[in-house]
């Protein structure tokens, strides 16, 4: 039985060379043994790669890269394909998982020299990487066709116009079009998910290819082929495989338990991995308020802002990108690892990532005069860290080197935990001093604190009816299912067809339709209703329940009433029958202390800059009473809720058993590496 | 490197079960890709039963009616047709529909279930093409002898007036009979289940 395989072996072996390449790479490839935390992110990349790969080709089996159908296919993946959700997220989250772990493995060749001679190439290659990889990820955020992904493309391919003669004609050739467009859509996923894969692959193969000729650096930046045994093994290297497969293994579960975690409890991180925006399919007409590129690229979007001036904005913008490359030749120090290096080199490095995270974070927010300022200095920091290393790294004096490895080497955990904390102090401290934002998350008030709960099938099924009755009049779901919905509600199809489904004719799978044609839309109402499939992601469930209940009389309205969210809102109010009139009253003056100003007599008092910030009821009564009302809208949105991804609570269920089953072999890998690394010294 | 105290047992056993779980995990994750490939509810609602009221129909007439794409043949068969199905048997390859697929409430021998009206999926068992309905004495029949029935013409395959497949040609099986019930005398459902209708 084996013998057969043996003889396989060795007849594909004298044909093609796959011992000799196996044990150049991993059984005989010698690595230093002192490998520390931050060597995982070189595997994790690897790891990150192929998971963007599979989910990627499967991706593109559903999804239909026109303008017309790109946003609606990515909701049939996450609604219509048999865990198409699960597929989408994980390409989504991988996205963001690719470029942290790449963040990491570069500070790791920062601070240890691994881009220092003979290693210069494997940096080079791997800048070439970190390159096309924000390409490939820009091209992507493009895809999906929501307004961020619009927008965004919007945005970047119009820092190219600021190319001197060229620009604008490069801008045009880019686009394909006089806008960005359908046809630039299509490129972009030809680009996305054919040509800038291939290249990608190609870079990756040739970093490696040098890294395992030249050997990897260690946390001491010594060469471990200087002390070589008798067979010429280097004394401090071990064996890739076993000995870092299995140590890697543990890292990879670890990896994936938090991939999880964010992946089926979290997949939008707070607008950071999926911008509520993007919920809201592309409008060339309508910018949204502030758009801002998705976390990874802030850093160097910031730097572009903070120069006034066009094109001196894209040059920096692309010399921050494109600096780094030049790091094996800006750093003249005599040693490569942090550890042997003098003092300044070390407050240059906190400063920089201090400085960098800063970046990142303003890139994140909307622009005010004083982050600007920051985003300067920061800018300016950004660049003398190059521009003057040359400098630093002669004056400064350097520790000896050792002639091994030291396997106790370093500052270990709560050292690193103490720098990790300066550098989090020194780039959060700036950031609060420019943080201070005056609008409020809802219009003219802030947000309704609610809890929406989306196992109450009761309060779904009520705001379903509410939904279809008040709603479907003008507005469709088009991405949505009657069946889905009477299914996952726990309502029979006879009902569902009785009471429920508009329309005799309409079939039960059916998507969520109104026979309202958008040209007569545009013609009674001026614009056609958006489509509300998404309402709760686009804005927040918070966002939706404040604005239902803020609806007001305002006569000079042209349907009567006015909306303290969403001001000036073309929209009648629909639910006035339930909800009775309302009037605007001025906002309850709010003392400097936080507190509510009163009167002697202990009633609040209102703020007399204000004429209109809350509503109060008026004279006429609706049918329900507020707190009737109240609940209904409670219903209404938490339907709504649900309606904007209705396999979140499969989602949760389902992250549960995925988490406990990584623990489990996170277990496994543990002991396994226990195991194999008892006997040797590291 | 010397393998001298290390406990092989112990490694070997943690690998397996390292492997082991990895493995588990490896299935966990294959079953999104595999899922995905399954009729999505787009299909699903496309694919959703059709109905068809066959009561106007000629006698002798065939009307192909779309069931998830495919064509479904709806023949309203005379009685004399209905009568010389059993001069066929013996030229057939099953003529009881022992090793063919169809409802367990069709007739095994007429394969229908009111033996007025056959309901068939117009699709060749042999390898899908659309076979042609050609009648007793018909100019296009393929033999002398055609007793009237269904002639596919990609690799000649031939069934009678209940698409039972004859002897001597590719295919081996009946053409199938969908599921399908009756809402009325002549209302027929396709898609559904007569059981559970
Ligand atoms: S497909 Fe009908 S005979 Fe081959």
């Amino acid at each position: 039985m084996g013998n057969w395989l043996v003889n396989l072996r060795d007849w594909v072996d004298a044909r093609l060379p796959i011992v000799r390449t196996w044990n150049t790479h991993m059984g005989a490839y010698y690595a230093p043994k002192n490998f520390n935390f931050w060597y995982f992110f070189g595997v994790l990349s690897l790891l990150v790669l192929v998971n963007q790969l599979l989910t990627g080709i499967w991706l593109t089996m559903n999804y239909v890269p026109s303008q017309e159908e790109a946003f609606a296919s990515v909701e049939y993946i996450m609604r219509d394909v048999d865990y198409g959700w699960i597929l989408r997220y994980m390409h989504s989250t991988g996205a963001s998982a690719f470029f942290i772990v790449i963040y990491l493995h570069m500070f790791r060749a920062l601070i240890y020299g691994s881009y220092k001679q003979p290693r210069e190439l494997i940096w080079i290659f791997g800048m070439l990487i970190f390159v096309v990889l924000m390409a490939e990820a820009f091209m992507g955020y493009v895809l999906p066709w929501g307004q961020m992904s619009y927008w965004g493309a919007q945005v970047i391919i119009s820092l190219f116009g600021a190319i001197p003669y060229v620009g604008e004609a490069l801008v045009e050739w880019f686009r394909g079009d006089y806008l960005i467009s359908g046809i630039t859509l299509n490129r972009f996923f030809a680009l996305h998910v054919v040509a800038l894969p291939i290249v990608l692959l190609a870079l990756v193969v040739l970093h490696l290819l040098a890294l395992h000729e030249v050997g990897s650096n260690n946390p001491d930046g010594v060469d471990i082929k200087k002390h070589k045994d008798e067979k010429g093994i280097p004394l401090d290297g071990v064996a890739f495989h076993p000995y870092y497969t299995v140590h890697d293994l543990q890292a990879i579960a670890v990896f994936l338990f938090i991939f999880c975690f964010i992946m089926f409890f979290m997949p939008e991180v707070g607008g950071l991995f999926l911008e509520a925006p993007n919920f809201e399919i592309a409008n060339p007409l309508k910018t949204p308020e502030h758009i801002a590129p998705v976390w990874y690229f802030t850093p160097y979007y910031s730097v572009l802002r903070a120069i006034p001036d066009k094109f001196w904005g894209f040059v920096f913008f692309a010399a921050s990108v494109a600096i780094p490359f030049l790091l094996p030749w800006l750093d003249r120090s005599p040693v490569k690892s942090i550890r042997y290096r003098g003092i300044f080199t070390k407050i240059a490095l906190v400063v920089f990532i201090s400085s960098f995270i800063i970046l990142g974070v303003l890139g994140v927010w909307a622009p005010t005069d004083s982050r600007t300022l920051l985003a300067r200095i920061c800018s300016v920091l950004y660049f003398s860290f190059f521009l003057f290393m040359p400098i630093w790294t002669t004056l400064e004096t350097t520790k000896p080197v050792p002639d091994r490895v030291t396997t106790k080497g370093g500052m270990g955990v709560f050292g690193s935990l103490g720098v990790l904390a300066l550098i989090l102090a020194l780039a959060i401290i700036p950031l609060k001093a420019v943080a201070a934002e005056s609008a409020f998350d809802c219009g003219q008030i802030p947000c309704a604190e609610v809890d929406f709960d989306l196992t109450d099938t009761d309060s779904l099924q009520s705001g379903s009816a509410l939904f279809v009755n008040y709603c479907m009049g003008c507005h469709s779901a088009k991405y949505m299912r009657w069946g889905r919905l009477a299914d996952d509600l726990g309502i029979p199809e006879s009902i569902a067809k009785e009471h429920l489904i508009l329309g005799n004719d309409t079939k039960f799978g059916a998507l969520m339709n109104i026979s309202m044609t958008e040209g007569y839309a545009k013609k009674v109402f001026g614009g056609a209703p958006p489509d509300l499939t998404l309402a709760a992601r686009a804005r927040s469930p918070e966002w939706l329940y404040t604005y239902l209940n803020s609806f007001y009389l305002d006569p000079s309205r042209p349907y009567g009433v006015n909306n303290l969210v969403f001001k000036d809102v073309g929209m009648p109010h629909v639910l006035l029958d339930l909800q009775g009139d309302q009037l605007c009253r001025p906002a309850i003056a709010i003392a400097a202390n936080g507190g509510i100003k009163r009167d002697e007599n202990g009633e609040p008092l209102e703020d007399s800059y204000s004429d209109c910030g809350r509503v109060v009821a008026g004279e006429a009564e609706g049918s329900l009473n507020p707190e009737e009302y109240q609940e209904a809208m409670y219903d209404l949105v938490n339907f709504m809720t649900y309606m904007a991804e209705p396999s979140a609570v499969k989602r949760e269920r389902m992250g549960i058993s995925v988490l406990l089953f990584i623990a489990v072999f996170f277990v496994f890998a543990f002991l396994l590496n226990r195991e194999y690394w008892k006997d040797i010294d590291h | 490197m010397s393998n001298d105290g290390t406990n092989t047992g112990r490694r070997r056993f943690l690998t397996a079960a390292t492997s082991a779980v990895a493995a588990a995990g490896a299935v966990g994750i294959a079953v999104p890709f595999l899922g995905s490939w399954n009729p999505s509810a787009k299909a699903k609602a496309a694919g959703a039963p059709v109905k068809f009221d066959a009561g106007k129909m000629e006698p002798g007439q065939l009307v192909r009616v779309e069931w998830r794409g495919q064509p479904v043949f709806v023949i309203r068969r005379t009685q004399a047709q209905i009568d010389s199905l059993i001069e066929n048997d013996g030229d057939l390859k099953d003529p009881e529909s022992l090793a063919s697929s169809q409802p367990t409430y069709v007739d095994s021998r007429n394969r229908a279930v009111k033996s007025e009206f056959l309901v068939l999926v117009g699709l060749c068992t042999h390898l899908g093409c659309s076979p042609k309905y050609i009648k007793k004495l018909d100019s296009a029949a393929p033999d002398a002898s055609w007793n009237g029935g269904f002639f596919c013409a990609c690799h000649g395959s031939k069934f009678d007036m209940a698409g039972r497949v004859y002897k001597g040609v590719p295919a081996s099986e009946n053409l199938v009979v969908p599921p399908y019930t009756y809402e009325t005398d002549s209302l027929m459902i396709i898609g559904v289940d007569g059981e559970n209708a």
